[in-house]
């Protein structure tokens, strides 16, 4: 016994596309691809990918802005001073590696740190506690800014393969073509020689 | 998995080790004397005290040895030269070169099957010629 309400019709799009067997050109088209924002359930979403970048969240940066992959001119010690404001030292063209080996001293000390306030002074937990989570939002923010290089550096691998493959595959053809060609002329030569 | 994703796992391993080393050490913690006022707390002697004695040294190690996990994986990273515009650069390239070997083995196939066709054409040729030439018993 049903108790609840039966599913709703099909839409009734359907009867568009009775002829499409014959003439896939009397119905319509799908739409196209939606772009830019759209609302789904009540929400709105948006098409671009991005990762938000960390003053977007309202968190502060430790590292320096403008890293550049692979690129290590000179050392620098981090040095976190409590009122140190955002970094704008796009002149800083620092290597990826070094800053979160930097975030990770960083993040002992801290913890350290933590250990001794507790000991001390327990109730000034509070700070270092943010001062901890907040390394680890700038840890996890470094990791995610490194996918779309790693995206990039797989599809180049990905478009090498296929060129080899392609390669590949073209000496196979050609060396079977001549090997086709060979046995003709030789059952050319077979059959001449047994007609004569 | 790939390498960024076991950093991030490191991450994540090195901060449940952290909030589990601290949550366990104040857990486990023994009463101590705050004021002159009261008197010394009952220490108690036992088992128990031993292994807290020791639980720092172990989770301290544990979190040493993760984030020496860390660096060890950062080492790791194969981040190349350049960056993104020589890795666009790059992947033009690419694109440029499977364009043309795929043109190269489009044309192969054409070819390879038009032989093909041909010789298949020969022989139905063939095969009729000898239908025909044979004589009807």
């Amino acid at each position: 016994m049903a108790t609840s309400a039966s599913y709703p019709p099909p839409p009734p799009y359907y009867r568009l596309y009775g002829d499409y067997l014959r003439d896939p050109k009397s119905a319509p088209e799908p739409p196209p691809p939606v772009q830019g924002t759209y609302p789904l359930f009540g929400a709105t979403y948006t098409t671009e990918d991005v990762l938000p970048s960390l003053e977007d969240q309202g968190v502060r940066q430790l590292y320096p802005k403008g890293l550049i992959i692979g690129w290590s001119k000179e050392r620098l010690v981090l040095t976190l001073l409590p009122l140190l404001l955002l970094r704008l030292s796009a002149l800083l063209r620092k290597d990826y590696k070094k800053e979160l080996r930097a975030l990770n001293r960083e993040l002992q000390l801290h913890l350290l740190e933590l250990a001794d306030v507790l000991v001390e002074r327990p109730s000034q937990y509070a700070r270092r506690v943010e001062d901890i989570s907040l390394i680890f939002k700038n840890l996890h923010h470094l990791l995610n800014s490194l996918r779309p290089h790693q995206a990039r550096a797989t599809l180049i691998h990905i478009l090498e393969l296929q060129i080899q493959r392609r390669k590949q595959a073209i000496e196979d053809v050609k060396r079977r073509r001549e090997e086709a060609q060979r046995l003709l002329k030789e059952s050319l030569q077979i059959l001449d020689g047994h007609s004569v | 998995m790939d390498i960024i994703s076991q950093l991030q796992e490191q991450v994540n391993v090195i901060a449940a080790l952290s909030f589990n080393t601290f949550g366990t050490l104040q857990r486990d913690a023994p009463p101590i004397r705050l004021s002159p006022n009261y008197p010394e707390p009952a220490a108690s002697l036992s088992d128990e005290t031993i292994n807290i004695a020791e639980q720092p040294k172990l989770m301290s190690a544990a979190l040493v040895q993760a984030a020496k996990q860390f660096d060890v994986l950062v080492a790791a990273l194969p981040l190349s030269e350049g960056g993104e515009e020589a890795q666009l650069k790059r992947i033009a390239e690419l694109e440029a070169e499977n364009e043309a070997v795929g043109e190269e083995l489009q044309k192969q196939l054409e070819a390879a099957e038009q032989e093909l066709r041909q010789v298949q054409e020969l022989f139905n040729q063939a095969a009729d010629n000898c239908l025909n030439l044979k004589k009807p018993e």
